[in-house]
């Protein structure tokens, strides 16, 4: 009996285990949302699941798209930016000397104080926003990247070495490729932060976005909306998580 | 300057590389008013303990060290001072494959061809005619983490030869490969290496894969002091055991033993 051979299909179900748990927190919290009246909880605290769908059938696509783009151009601006500068002070030490302290003060400021300078330096919404994502994500990318240029092992650096690359080859034939599992790395990292750091930034003046949209809903006192904005935040999270996470396995497929 | 005109001969003249350590700031002498000429076409074993400055010698060569004093040039240019001048025109083979884990056995033989700008059909049509040479005509799209040590190697020197270099260095080559195997290689290499006409400079600390490779055998003291240069061809076969303890006995005392005369 000849056994026909079937490529592995990729699983794209949630494990048991995941949908048990989400079940479970479903179930909770329509029972609070029953019980609320008899816990002395005020009703629109915890609306029910039907109300909370509801209010993500009134998601605005655009607020989403826009919240989208501004978190990829920041992302891609941050990534040219931290990498440039990390190949700069691969390149020289005395401009790492002079770079690298101002780098840990960077990453140091919370974010709330970025939006704040933010908001009295620029007047421009978008820009402000770009700002605290570029200066918040950038040296994310720089760190990553450097340490990463600096992990290239001796032996591959010696390797190419002795077959008298230009400045501009070292770097496109060895340690560009050689730092390609750190980036992506990298962009998980900065792409959640990127949607947290974002919802923070447009509730600050912005006119759309989910962070607006946020606003929206916490002067209005709706729980159910603030939750589905919620979910498409997160939603929003895994599905770019997932977008990054298809292209590494494609671009390291070497490693498997 | 290169395997079709002749490789250039290697002259080198009272070299000196001195060394200043990080931690103690003293100075150490790695190679100490080194006197070698290397003709065309040689194939020379350099042979001596650890520490005695072969692989110093060895990053000379190549040009990644200058020089603290003397001259070691091949033709009449520096590997150094004219560091690009020898791109394409020194290869070399390490002890480790040091392939590049993302790239396929054909893209690591074509690491140099690109890096001396041939077009791309060229690059292709030469690395494929040396994995081919090297038996790997089958393992051209594998990565290295497919391939075991010894095609690994096979592919490092298939990488070297692939730019046709006049001189063609190799560092420990052999030593990390089961016995079979690194015999097996090293001929493959020294064939390749007389069929393409380079000079090719061995560095081992293995006695016999000196004799059987070598035209010549310099045995390095301490600070590559040169303790013997044995011409092989000078030695009939059946004395290559008195060869072999001969040189053994000049690595031990640091001296030149009487055998080598």
């Amino acid at each position: 009996m000849s056994q026909e051979y079937r490529e592995p299909v990729p699983s794209f179900a949630f494990p048991r285990q995941t949908l048990v748990s989400l079940l479970v927190f479903a179930v909770v919290w329509e029972t609070l949302s029953h019980l609320s009246p008899y816990l002395g909880i005020p009703p629109f605290a915890i609306p029910s699941l039907v109300t909370i769908a509801k209010s993500i059938a009134t998601i605005t696509p655009i607020d989403v798209a826009v919240t989208l783009a501004r978190v990829i151009g920041a992302l891609a601006a941050s990534f040219v930016l931290g990498v440039s500068l990390a190949m700069a002070m691969y390149r020289s030490e005395a401009f790492d000397q002079y770079l690298h302290p101002m780098i840990r003060i960077l990453m140091a400021v919370p974010v709330v104080s970025w939006i704040l300078f933010a908001v009295l330096w620029f007047p421009g919404v978008e820009f402000r926003i770009g700002f605290v994502l570029v200066v918040v994500c950038g040296p994310v990318f720089l760190v990553d990247s450097l340490d990463a240029m600096r992990g290239v092992p001796r032996e591959l650096r010696h390797m190419m070495q002795s077959f008298r690359p230009t400045t501009l080859q070292y770097f496109l034939k060895l340690i560009l490729p050689a730092i390609v599992p750190s980036i992506f790395t990298s962009w998980k990292v900065n792409i959640s932060l990127a949607i947290r750091v974002v919802t923070i930034a447009e509730l600050v003046g912005a006119v759309t976005g989910i962070g607006h949209q946020l606003s929206v809903a916490q002067e209005l006192f709706s729980v159910a909306d603030v939750f589905a904005w919620t979910v498409v935040l997160v939603a929003l999270l895994f599905l770019l998580e997932a977008l990054v996470a298809r292209v590494e396995a494609r671009l390291l497929r070497w490693r498997t | 300057m290169n395997a079709k005109s002749g490789p250039p001969p290697i002259e080198v003249r009272g070299l000196r590389k001195v060394f200043r350590q990080a931690t103690t700031g003293q100075s150490v002498v790695a190679i100490d008013r080194l006197d070698l000429t290397i003709a065309p076409r040689e194939v020379v074993a350099i042979v001596g303990q650890t520490g005695c400055g072969k692989s110093t010698f060895f990053d000379l060569m190549i040009g990644l060290e200058a020089p603290s004093e003397g001259t070691l040039r091949i033709g009449d240019k520096s590997p150094h001072a004219d560091f690009d001048f020898f791109r394409g025109r020194i290869a070399t083979v390490f002890q480790q494959d040091r392939l590049l884990p993302w790239r396929s056995a054909l893209d690591n033989a074509k690491l140099p061809l690109e890096l001396i700008g041939l077009p791309e059909e060229e690059q292709r049509q030469r690395a494929l005619t040396w994995l081919t040479k090297l038996g790997l005509a089958n393992f051209i799209n594998a990565y290295p983490h497919e391939l075991s040590g010894g095609m690994r190697q096979r592919v490092a020197i298939a990488r070297a030869f692939a730019v046709q270099p006049d001189i063609m260095l190799a560092d420990e080559a052999f030593g990390h490969l089961d016995e079979v195997t690194a015999a097996e290689l090293r001929d493959t290499f020294l064939k390749l290496a007389r069929e393409s006409g380079s000079t090719a400079i061995l560095i081992t600390h293995q006695l016999e894969e000196a004799i059987a490779v070598g035209d010549r055998i310099v045995v390095f003291g301490k600070s590559a002091k040169l303790l013997a240069d044995i011409h092989v061809a000078q030695w009939p076969k059946e004395r290559y055991g008195v060869l072999r303890e001969a040189i053994q006995a000049t690595l031990q005392g640091n001296a030149p033993d009487p055998r080598l005369g």
